[in-house]
């Protein structure tokens, strides 16, 4: 029975980072090849030794699909394309072959900068993989080689995020990545096609959480910040390049106009015209209503969000900064936490995942005092945490089963114990099985793929003509006819109409039969009494004693001879058609007998 | 920094046995794990496990709870067997009957954390890293574990049956040494000298290796081959003769079977098998094997086999040269006439008529050809120039071309084209090479890349490739082509202004390898300046790619290098003119930190080139500034490496002297001067307070460098360099770090009641606007700061203390935190 076979490398039961294999038809594909910001060494990147086994990937896989330009999607493309070695196709979308080069930038950057850190992909490395990146376009089906074709859905979650539908015949897999159910401040909802996929894998990062309201999320950032502002404090949100960095400051934008705020608010490093230039760009990625306002006022040019300058970190008064990098290990976020972190007055907001061993981390975890350059002692006061989270809930995972309808569920990016709950609420639901492999564990799901075949009219038309029920594709019956495979299409016509079309003349098969028996008679009486002895057994049927010395029952001929040396020992001939099978051999028993006497 | 962190060890193991706990992220587990490995290597198992009984107790409460988390659980295992791994550890685990409890499935494996792959792992991890000492072996072998290794050896995992494979090995390896160490040398012939649990724990494994290979179950035939090559490439004598002898019958059955699923993996079984005693004994059949794998070329499957023989190292000679004749099959078969296609057989022809199969079958042709070329393997029987001559009629192809002999072939349809195959066909090109039988070809390849390059069609990938070979083919022959620059030049232009950015970029990093390469040739660099290709240069350094800028602004660079190899031209002095001011406006203005960088390295490259450029001298102070303050620290990095090399340069032969500075005691103020005059010290003062620790360890290296050289100008005048503090942000910080230190001095004087003789000047000091430059360096008290900085490398803490620390307020935070991906 053909398969579906799906391993992964990593997102397998954990949210490390996403490597997935597939085998459909044939064809092996790796969706997404994502890095663990955990490690420093080469644990961060998923071990492809354990597929390969020796061979080359190029050799192994067909495609490599990129989901969207996070690092735990994208993060080992570089190390896997460039030191491992793959020359074959990666596909992404336009905006994520855009951004992905700058978020890869950034994070070598900050591994780099790490004393001790080896065999990390250089910026050339970077810009060669990049290279070999083919861009798609939404709902554009593209053809990877002869059999195997992609085709790419809107995600929502980050720029330039999508689903993925991989087609080899009529097999197919849907992959979401991360997706969106609910549209936030600058991107739609995720959607779908009801395209009934033999597997979906779903992200599940969120298996267990119905979220609470986004209103009441922004509502909250708002006020925290609005407070500390208020009070003449400083608030810091330590971000990354490009994301929910720009989703934060149309909210932050839009709150001052309406607040008519005063105090100022910057983003760092010169990130602002970057992400600027690639969401007008982009702008037909966005949710519908920036893409509507886009002609009267660009929502990614701010009137409120200025660029920021370090000196500005000493000036008096309440302000906002955005500064990079995220997890405020080093750089600039850093330097400005240090000079802020004492003050009571003032606010640090942590937006993202941070690596255990930074700062980040251990503001998460809760720590009040850190330890920095091997001295200095700083008490962090008060901090506060927010996330977006633009991952799709339970509700929305749900959601989009309906949608997309699948055949199977398999479910990845996510805790062990939340997918376990999710898994037999959609077992229940859904009445389909679901599953949720470990890392480098295999799942095989048995497909069934449905051949479709067309039916001559004529066949049809006889079919029902011999009183059959009418045609019901709820009821499945059998038909005779012969199948012809041309082209890549498959079709049932009767035998008469295949050899018109193909041209092919009939040819008849016969059987043969030799029955010997003792008879003293010349041939000509023996064959006069077999005539005579079907004649009386065979009432029904018309025999025929043709003149050329045979007899003949239907299609059936029949002919005696005998030897010269041996002229009481007579050899009946009987040949007939398939059609007379039955008659056929009934005859030979019948002679074997003997002739009456 | 050890004892902090085993003082914090009981908590820590407190918290992680306890079920009520989540516990911490997988990585905070592997790095603890990491943590012990390298304690456990400076001391070992006994020491720790005496100075830490909590450990033990961690062990035990983990392996008696129901509760626990398998990702507990399988740290737990990992952690014993790293312990257990000498004999005095193994011993403390054992006298409590621990071992038995933690390894044994019985205790535990009934409930369902043995259904967790992470839990089957950390098992197998913990017995491979105990398995160092013969009390483990006995331990192994004496409680049945034996069986449940060999079931895990098709664990669904992938991790699992590998780590089962691994150690099946492991065991086999340590019964062989063991027995050695015993004193006798073969295992089946003197087996009373080992312990008849070991004996049967031998036989069980080769046993279950013979069955795998006998199963009509594919997953587990390739358990067992993967098992066996292993033993073949880790095993020694005699367990590899003893396992090929039982193996022998079941392989020929495979290898005749000619499975496609299994090819590779028998394929690594013989090439594990050649590097063997084996190969020399013919009733082994290890070339017999070989031989029957690769048939007599009329099987689908003897195209891979043949590949995959051509690319073993310890190949036997004619075997080689049978696969290399049935590699060369479907090239030979493509670029041949149809008349002398009699030959030719069946199953390959119907190979061809497919695409898909035709495409994966020349790629393959191709790709052993470019390994066998890479060793210079002499094609004794075929020319290689009638090889290169089918490559090269291939790539023709591929553009569309195809002699008309050959049109009626199909596969020419299924080649048009196909990047795979151009990118393979110039690979092996490339790889070809290397054989002079090919230089009477060059003109004909040539012609091809010029075709390939010259349509719009050809893949960017592919035009990568092309200018991967053209460079091989120019290097190799310098002389060809001048000739040729008259037909390169106007289809590189036309890809310059291709509209992909990735045939951009390629074409403007062909041009600088090919200008760096050809700087002593004048032909190259006369037609480069009057070709009109510098203008189409320049143009593109306004490209809208910021990566093409970046490759645009290196073009430009070695463009300008290499006029300055010619005789001084007009147009010499315009390009440097026109690049400067295009440069600077990179620099200012480009929102892309690659081009940035890329131009304060073309002023490096050329500040370290042997010519006097006194034209740069004027743009220098700004490349100082704005490369100084840029927001990527790359770049800084950068303009501080610039300054090293200004720094260099000047101080040795000063190529900015207007005059000549006579001695050096003499040069070195003047060089302070000049530095001064173009910004350097700005430059590294706000660098060395940079909040990027990589500018912060250059610019203090830097520093450190210029204050030893103010230290041997022992008669250098003070007053010669001074330095206003007042209005920028260096000042600030080194009047802040003056006061700070004033203050402590005092505060010491104050305690021992004597008043500092200098206290008058210090005051002066920091009123003063204007201190000389020895000054600061003194103040600044850099030795101190370079430690600081080589100590504290970021502030992503490595440390296993950071690490506990970690896991102990993870612990304490009550409320998940739920926070968005990077």
């Amino acid at each position: 029975m053909p398969d579906i076979k799906v391993t992964p490398l990593g997102a397998g039961q954990d949210v490390g980072r996403s490597c997935i294999l597939v085998s459909i038809g044939g064809k092996n594909i790796m969706l997404d090849c994502g890095m663990h910001m955990g490690y420093n060494d080469d644990r961060r990147f998923p071990d492809f030794s354990y597929v390969t086994q020796n061979s080359r990937l190029t050799e192994f896989l067909d495609c490599v699909i990129i989901s969207h330009f996070h690092l735990d999607h994208c993060g080992a493309l570089p190390y896997m394309s460039e030191m491992v070695g793959y020359d074959g196709p990666i596909y992404m979308t336009h905006p994520t072959k855009a951004i992905c080069p700058i978020l890869l930038e950034d994070f070598r950057k900050i591994t780099v900068d790490k004393k001790g850190e080896t065999n990390f992909f250089t910026s050339q490395m970077i810009k060669d993989c990049m290279k070999k990146v083919v861009p798609l376009n939404l709902h554009q089906t593209v053809q990877v080689d002869e059999e195997l074709e992609i085709k790419a859905y809107y995600a929502g979650h980050v720029l330039g995020a999508a689903m993925f539908q991989i087609k080899v015949g009529s097999e197919s897999v849907v992959y979401t990545g991360d997706y969106n159910m609910t549209p936030d401040r600058h991107l739609g909802a995720a959607w779908i096609d009801k395209c009934r996929p033999d597997l979906l894998i779903s992200e599940s990062t969120y298996a267990t959480t119905i979220r609470d309201s986004k209103r009441c999320r922004e509502r909250d950032f708002l006020k925290k910040v609005h407070e500390t502002v208020e009070r003449g404090g400083k608030v810091l949100i330590p971000v990354f390049a490009l994301g929910r960095a720009q989703e934060l400051c149309i909210l932050l934008e839009t709150f001052w106009e309406r607040m008519n705020l005063k105090a100022p608010i910057y983003f760092s490093t010169g990130l602002t015209e970057k992400a600027n230039h690639y969401y007008k760009l982009f702008i037909t990625w966005t949710n519908q209503k920036i893409r509507k306002t886009f002609v009267q006022r660009n929502m990614f040019e701010f009137k409120h969000i200025k660029a920021f300058d370090r000196s500005y970190a000493d000036n008096p008064g309440p302000m906002v900064v955005f500064a990079t990098p995220g997890m405020l290990h080093a750089g600039q976020s850093l330097q400005i936490f240090k000079k802020w972190a004492g003050n009571e007055k003032n606010m640090l907001i942590m937006p993202g995942y941070c690596v255990q061993g930074t700062v980040g981390h251990k503001i998460l975890n809760g720590q009040k005092k850190l330890e920095m350059e091997g001295r200095a002692t700083v008490i962090i006061e008060l901090c506060s945490l927010y996330s977006p989270l633009a991952h799709a809930d339970a509700k929305g995972i749900m959601q989009l089963i309906r949608m997309a309808e699948p055949r199977n569920m398999l479910l990845v990016h996510g805790e062990a114990k939340k997918m376990e709950f999710l898994k037999d609420k959609i077992e229940q639901e859904f009445s389909i099985s679901c599953y949720m492999p470990a890392n480098g564990e295999t799942t095989t799901i048995v497909t069934n793929p449905s051949v479709p075949v067309d039916i001559s009219l004529n066949l049809l038309k006889r079919e029902m003509a011999l009183g059959g029920p009418l045609p019901d594709a709820k009821r499945p019956r059998t038909m005779h006819g012969t199948l012809i495979m041309k082209d890549n299409s498959l079709r049932l016509v009767s035998p008469e109409q295949a050899l018109k079309e193909l041209g092919l003349s009939e040819h008849q098969l016969r059987f043969t039969c030799r029955v010997q028996l003792h008879d003293p008679h010349s041939d000509t009486d023996t064959l006069g009494r077999i005539y005579t002895h079907l004649k009386s057994v065979l009432k029904s049927y018309s025999i025929q004693h043709v003149p050329d010395g045979t007899v003949i029952v239907e299609s059936i001929v029949i002919k005696v001879t005998s030897s010269a040396e041996e002229p009481n020992l007579k050899v009946i001939l009987l040949s007939w058609s398939y059609q007379d099978e039955e008659l056929g051999s009934f005859l030979s028993t019948l002679l074997k007998n003997g002739l009456p006497s | 920094m050890d004892s902090d962190c085993l003082s914090l060890l009981p908590a820590v193991c407190l918290v992680l046995a306890d079920p009520k706990q989540s516990p911490p992220d997988d990585t905070s587990l592997e790095k603890l794990l990491d943590w012990f490995k390298e304690l456990h290597s400076q001391s070992n198992g006994q020491v720790l496990l005496q100075h830490q009984p909590c450990l033990l107790e961690f062990i035990s409460s983990v392996c008696t709870s129901k509760t626990t988390d398998p990702a507990i659980l399988s740290f737990t295992l990992k952690l014993t067997g790293l312990l257990a791994a000498t004999t005095q550890g193994f011993h403390l685990f054992d006298e409590g009957g621990l071992l038995v409890y933690v390894f044994e499935l019985e205790a535990w494996g009934v409930c369902d954390l043995w259904e967790d792959a992470s839990v089957r792992s950390g098992w197998l991890q913990g017995l491979l890293d105990m398995l160092k000492h013969q009390q483990a072996l006995g331990f192994i072998c004496g409680n049945g574990l034996i069986k449940v290794i060999l079931q895990l050896q098709n664990d669904r995992s992938l991790f699992a049956a590998c780590l089962a494979n691994q150690l099946l090995v492991h065991i086999l390896n340590f019964l062989t040494s063991s027995n050695m160490t015993s004193g006798s040398d073969v295992v089946g012939s003197s087996e009373s000298s080992l312990r008849p649990d070991w004996v049967s724990a031998s036989s069980e494994i080769m046993n279950a290796v013979v069955e795998a290979l006998s199963s009509e179950d594919c997953p587990q035939v390739l358990q067992g081959l993967r098992l066996l090559s292993l033993v073949l490439s880790q095993c020694g004598e005699p367990i590899i003769s003893t396992l090929w002898k039982d193996v022998l019958v079941p392989l020929e059955v495979l290898v005749n079977r000619g499975s496609e699923s299994l090819i590779q993996t028998l394929i690594t079984v013989l090439e594990a098998a050649l590097g063997t005693p084996l190969l020399s004994q013919s009733e082994y059949k290890v070339e017999e094997l070989l031989e029957a794998m690769l048939g007599d070329g009329n099987r689908k499957e003897c195209f891979q086999c043949a590949a995959l023989i051509v690319k073993l190292e310890k190949c036997p000679e004619v075997l080689k040269r049978k696969a290399t004749d049935i590699i060369l099959l479907p090239l030979q078969c493509v670029s041949t006439q149809p008349q002398a296609e009699k030959g030719i057989n069946v199953v390959l022809k119907e190979q061809l008529s497919q695409k898909a199969s035709c495409i994966s079958l020349l790629m393959q042709s191709l790709s052993s050809l470019a390994q066998l070329a890479h060793t210079k393997y002499l094609f004794e029987d075929i020319s290689v120039h009638s090889i290169t001559s089918s490559v090269v009629l291939l790539l023709r192809m591929c553009s569309g071309h195809c002699p008309s002999s050959l049109i009626h072939i199909n596969t020419f349809t299924h080649l048009i084209g196909c990047c795979k195959v151009q990118r393979c066909g110039l690979d092996t090109l490339g790889a070809l090479s290397v054989y002079e039988e090919n230089l009477d070809l060059r003109k004909d390849i040539f012609g091809v890349l010029l075709d390939l390059l010259q349509s719009p069609d050809s893949h960017a990938t592919v035009s990568m490739c092309i200018f991967v070979y053209c460079m091989l083919l120019i290097l190799a022959a310098s002389d060809f082509l001048p000739s040729k620059l008259i037909d390169l030049f106007p289809v590189l232009e036309k890809r310059m202004c291709d509209l992909r950015w990735e045939v951009r970029d390629s074409t403007l990093e062909f041009i600088t390898q090919l200008t760096a390469a050809l700087i002593s040739n004048s032909g190259f660099s006369e037609a480069l300046h009057t070709s009109g290709m510098v203008s189409v240069l320049l143009s593109s350094l306004a490209d809208a790619e910021g990566y093409v800028r970046a490759s645009a602004v290196a073009a430009v660079g070695e463009a300008v290098t290499a006029s300055f190899h010619q005789t001084v031209l007009a147009s010499n002095s315009k390009l440097l003119e026109d690049a400067l001011v295009q440069m600077m406006a990179i620099l200012s203005q480009d929102t892309e930190g690659f081009p940035r960088r890329a131009v304060v390295q073309a002023f490096t490259s050329w500040l370290k080139g042997s010519h006097l450029i006194t034209a740069l001298e004027s743009s220098l102070s700004s490349v100082l500034s704005l490369g100084g303050s840029d927001f990527d620290w790359e770049v800084k990095m950068h303009t501080l490496e610039l300054a090293e090399v200004l720094m260099e340069k000047t101080l040795t032969c000063c190529p900015y002297a207007v005059q000549n500075f006579g001695s050096s005691e003499v040069r070195f103020p003047q060089a302070l001067i000049k530095f001064k005059d173009f910004g350097l010290f700005d430059l590294l003062f706000n660098s060395l307070f940079d909040c990027d620790r990589p500018v912060c360890e250059k610019a203090c290296a830097l520093l450190v460098k210029l204050r030893t050289l103010t230290a041997e100008t022992a008669d250098l005048d003070h007053c010669v360099l001074v330095l206003n503090v007042c209005g920028n942000r260096w000042g600030d910080e080194v009047q802040r770090r003056y006061l700070n230190k004033q203050q402590a001095k005092a505060s010491v004087c104050v305690t021992n009641g004597v008043t500092g003789s200098d206290e008058g000047t210090d005051c002066d000091l920091h009123c003063s606007k204007d201190i000389s430059l020895p000054k600061i360096l003194q103040i600044l008290d850099l030795d101190d700061m370079q430690r600081m900085l080589t100590l504290s490398s970021d502030h992503v803490v490595n440390s296993p203390r950071s690490l506990m620390e970690d896991i102990l307020s993870a612990a304490q935070q009550s409320e998940e935190n739920i926070v968005d991906c990077y």
